[in-house]
C-alpha cells in the first residue's frame, strides 16, 4: 500500500466517519482526565469489557481518543483548583492557578484547550509522517537487539518514572519473571506456576492489568472520603460566550510557542518511561529559559499554560510511536492498547504496518481528528467542568472494583482469572504505597516472554554462544546506552550531594 | 543518627523484594530438572532479580545500622478511622470472586456495591441502594444485552433471558 495523498486523505475521512466512537470517548476521557488521580489507562480498563467486544478498529479508535482527551480534561482541575488531574497537568497549576486566583480562569482554560489541541494535533501530524520512515526501523532490529531494546525499555522506565531507581528496577524484574510463568518455549514444561494449569499459558495480561492498576487504585483512594479536598479553592466567575470565543481566538496567537513545545513534548514522549510530567515540566522551564519576559512566569502567565499543556499533549502520539514502530509499550496506555491488540490476535512492530497498515496509521490519524472533535465539545463544556472533581470514592472505589473485576473473566471464561486480577490487585496496592512502580511491573509481564522469545531465538541461532548479544553494532551502542541510563542518575546525584554538602561547608566556614 | 520518630519507616518497603526474591528462588527450584537450554532464560532473570534484592537488603541493612531507618510500617495500612472499613471491602471483593459463578453477574454486583458503599459510609441508606440497583443493572443493559459479553450469568440473567 502507497503512503501518498490518497491514503493519508482516506485515513482522515475514514476517521471522521467513526465520529460516533470518538465523540463519547473524549466527552469521557475530558470528565475522567479532570478526576484528580484517575488516569488514562484506568478509565479504559474499567471499560476493557467494552473494548475487548468492540471491533479491533473501534477499539483502539476509542482507545486513543479518550487518553487524548484526558491529556486534556487534567488541566482543567489544575487551573480551577490547584489539583492536577493527571500528572502532566501538574506543571500548569503553576501559572493557571494563580491566573483563576487572578480572575482570568476563563482565559486560563482557553489558553490551556486551544494549547492542548493545536499541540496533540501538530504532533500527530508530524508522527503521521515520520511513521513510514521509524516502521522501516523494525527490519533493522533482530532478535539480539529486541532483547536489548527491552531491556533498555524497562530499564529507562524504572530509571525515569520511579522516585528510585533501584525500587524501579526491582519493580521490572519482578515484573519480568511473573512474565516468564508458564510453559517453556522449547519443551513445554512449566515453571513457577504453583502448580495452576490456568497459568501454563503464562500470565493472562488481561487480570494482570486490571489488578495491578484499577483494584490497586481503588484500595488506595478509599483511604479518603473525597478524592478532592475543595476547601480554600477558588469561585470561578461566570463568563459570556462572547468572551469564551474572544479569548479563544486571542490564544491562537501563542502558535509558535505551542508548536514548538509540543514537539518537544512528542520527542520526550517517545522515550519510554518518560511521561507527559517530565515533558510539561520540561516545557515550561525551557518556554520560560527563551521568553522575554520570564519574570512574568509563576504569577498568572499565559505562556507559563500553554508550554506545559501543548508539551503534555504532544506527549500522547509520541508514546504511541514505540510500540507501533518496535512493539515494546513506551507507557501504561501503550501497554493497554498492547493488550488489547494481543487479545485480537494483531502483531505488534513492523508487521503490523504490513498486514494491517490502515490500522497502524489509522490510530495517528483517528487521534488527530478527536483533537478536532475535541475541541468542538470542549467549549460548551467549560461551565460546567469544575463540578466533577468532587466525587466521592466512597461511590467510585466500589464500582471499579465491580465493573474491572468482571472483566478479568471476559478473554479466557475462567473465574481462576478474577483471583488472578485480584492477587495483582495486592501487588500493585503494596507498590503504589511503598514507591514501587506499577507501570513497570506490568511493562515487565508484558516484555517478559517476549524477551525470552527473542533471548532463546537469538541464543539458537548462535549455536548457543551466549556472546551473541555483543555481536551486532545496534545491539552494542543499546548496551552502553543502557549502562549509561543506570549509572549516569547515580553518578550525578552523587555529585549533586558533594556540591550541596561543599557550597554547606563553604556558607558554615563564612559565617 | 536520626531520633526514633524521624527515621524512615522500610517494613513496608521490604514487601516486594523480599516476595519477588522468594519466587525468583521457587522459579529456580521448579527449572532445575529441566535441560539447561529451557534453564538458562529463566536462570539469568531469577539471578537478576536476586542480585537486585540483595542490593536493595544491603542499602537497607546500611540505613538500619546508620540509624536512618526503622522497620516500621508507616502510613502503609492507611488511616486507622478507616482500616476496618477497607479490610471489609477486601473481604467483600473476595466474597465476590465466589459469587458470582452462582449468582451471576447482576445479583453479584448489586449486593456487593449495596454492602460496599454501606460499609464505606455512603448514607442515606436509600440512596445507596438505588445507586446500587441502577449501576449493576446498567451494567447489565450495556454489557450482557448491548454488548453480548461473556459476563458470568445466573438467575436473574436467565429469568431476563427467558422473559425476553
Amino acid at each position: 500500500m502507497e503512503f501518498d495523498a490518497a491514503f493519508i486523505t482516506g485515513l482522515f475521512l475514514h476517521s471522521f466517519s467513526l465520529w460516533w466512537v470518538i465523540i463519547p470517548a473524549v466527552l469521557i476521557g475530558i470528565v475522567m482526565g479532570a478526576i484528580p488521580g484517575f488516569a488514562a489507562h484506568n478509565t479504559i480498563i474499567i471499560l476493557l469489557p467494552l473494548t475487548l467486544a468492540l471491533d479491533v478498529e473501534v477499539a483502539l479508535v476509542f482507545m486513543v481518543a479518550l487518553y487524548s482527551a484526558s491529556h486534556l480534561g487534567g488541566g482543567i482541575p489544575a487551573i480551577l483548583l490547584n489539583i492536577p488531574g493527571t500528572g502532566g497537568a501538574a506543571a500548569t497549576t503553576l501559572d493557571g492557578y494563580q491566573m483563576t486566583k487572578n480572575g482570568q480562569a476563563s482565559k486560563a482554560l482557553a489558553v490551556c484547550f486551544v494549547a492542548s489541541v493545536m499541540g496533540g494535533l501538530i504532533s500527530s501530524i508530524v508522527t503521521l509522517f515520520a511513521l513510514p520512515a521509524l516502521s522501516r526501523v523494525g527490519y533493522y532490529v533482530h532478535s539480539v537487539e529486541m532483547v536489548v531494546i527491552m531491556l533498555f525499555g524497562l530499564a529507562l522506565i524504572a530509571s525515569i518514572a520511579a522516585q528510585d531507581m533501584l525500587k524501579g528496577l526491582i519493580a521490572g524484574a519482578f515484573g519480568l519473571m511473573l512474565g516468564a510463568m508458564g510453559a517453556d518455549h522449547i519443551y513445554a514444561t512449566p515453571r513457577g506456576t504453583f502448580g495452576f494449569l490456568e497459568l501454563f499459558d503464562g500470565v493472562p495480561l488481561v487480570p494482570a492489568l486490571i489488578g495491578l492498576f484499577a483494584i490497586s487504585e481503588a484500595l488506595v483512594m478509599l483511604e479518603q472520603k473525597w478524592l478532592v479536598d475543595t476547601k480554600g479553592t477558588v469561585a470561578v466567575p461566570a463568563t459570556t460566550w462572547a468572551n469564551s470565543l474572544s479569548e479563544t481566538l486571542q490564544a491562537f496567537r501563542k502558535w509558535w510557542l505551542i508548536t514548538w513545545t509540543s514537539l518537544l513534548g512528542l520527542v520526550i514522549g517517545v522515550l519510554p518511561g518518560a511521561g507527559a510530567s517530565i515533558a510539561a515540566f520540561v516545557a515550561y522551564q525551557q518556554a520560560r529559559l527563551f521568553s522575554k519576559t520570564p519574570e512574568r512566569f509563576g504569577t498568572g502567565f499565559s505562556d507559563g499554560v500553554a508550554a506545559p499543556e501543548a508539551a503534555n499533549n504532544g506527549v500522547t502520539t509520541g508514546t504511541l510511536v514505540p510500540l507501533l514502530a518496535i512493539g515494546v509499550p513506551g507507557g501504561s496506555t501503550a501497554a493497554v492498547m498492547m493488550v488489547v491488540l494481543q487479545f485480537h490476535g494483531f502483531p505488534f512492530g513492523p508487521r503490523l504496518f504490513v498486514e494491517a497498515p490502515e490500522l497502524a496509521y489509522g490510530v495517528i490519524t483517528a487521534m488527530a481528528v478527536s483533537y478536532v472533535f475535541m475541541f468542538l465539545t470542549i467549549v460548551p463544556m467549560v461551565r460546567y467542568m469544575s463540578r466533577i472533581t468532587v466525587v466521592s470514592t466512597m461511590y467510585l472505589a466500589p464500582m471499579i472494583v465491580a465493573f474491572t473485576l468482571v472483566g478479568a473473566f471476559v478473554p479466557r471464561g475462567f473465574l481462576f482469572d478474577m483471583g488472578i486480577a485480584f492477587a495483582f490487585g495486592i501487588i500493585g496496592y503494596v507498590a503504589r504505597k511503598t514507591g514501587y512502580h506499577v507501570a513497570a511491573i506490568l511493562i515487565g509481564v508484558i516484555l517478559g516472554p517476549l524477551i525470552e522469545r527473542s533471548f532463546i531465538l537469538a541464543m539458537r541461532i548462535s549455536g548457543n554462544d551466549p556472546m551473541v548479544m555483543f555481536s551486532s553494532t545496534i545491539g552494542n551502542i543499546l548496551w552502553v546506552l543502557l549502562l549509561l541510563s543506570l549509572l549516569l542518575p547515580v553518578v550525578t546525584g552523587r555529585w549533586r550531594d558533594r556540591r550541596a554538602k561543599a557550597a554547606g561547608r563553604s556558607t558554615g566556614a563564612s559565617r | 543518627m536520626l531520633d526514633r520518630e524521624s527515621r524512615k519507616p522500610v517494613g513496608a518497603d521490604l514487601i516486594i523484594p523480599v516476595a519477588a526474591g522468594a519466587y525468583a528462588i521457587y522459579y529456580v527450584l521448579s527449572v532445575r530438572s529441566f535441560p539447561w537450554q529451557a534453564q538458562m532464560s529463566g536462570m539469568i532473570l531469577a539471578g537478576l532479580m536476586l542480585l537486585l534484592v540483595l542490593i536493595y537488603l544491603a542499602r537497607v541493612a546500611i540505613g538500619l545500622r546508620r540509624g536512618r531507618y526503622s522497620m516500621g510500617f508507616g502510613d502503609f495500612f492507611g488511616a486507622p478511622a478507616s482500616r476496618a472499613s477497607r479490610a471489609i471491602f477486601v473481604a467483600l471483593i473476595v466474597a465476590y470472586i465466589f459469587a458470582v459463578p452462582y449468582l451471576g453477574f447482576t445479583l453479584t454486583t448489586f449486593a456487593f456495591l449495596a454492602l460496599s458503599f454501606h460499609v464505606a459510609g455512603a448514607r442515606p441508606v436509600g440512596r445507596a441502594l438505588l445507586t446500587a440497583g441502577l449501576a449493576a443493572l446498567g451494567g447489565w443493559f450495556f454489557f450482557i444485552v448491548l454488548l453480548n459479553t461473556r459476563f458470568p450469568k445466573g438467575p436473574f440473567e436467565q429469568l431476563m433471558g427467558a422473559i425476553f
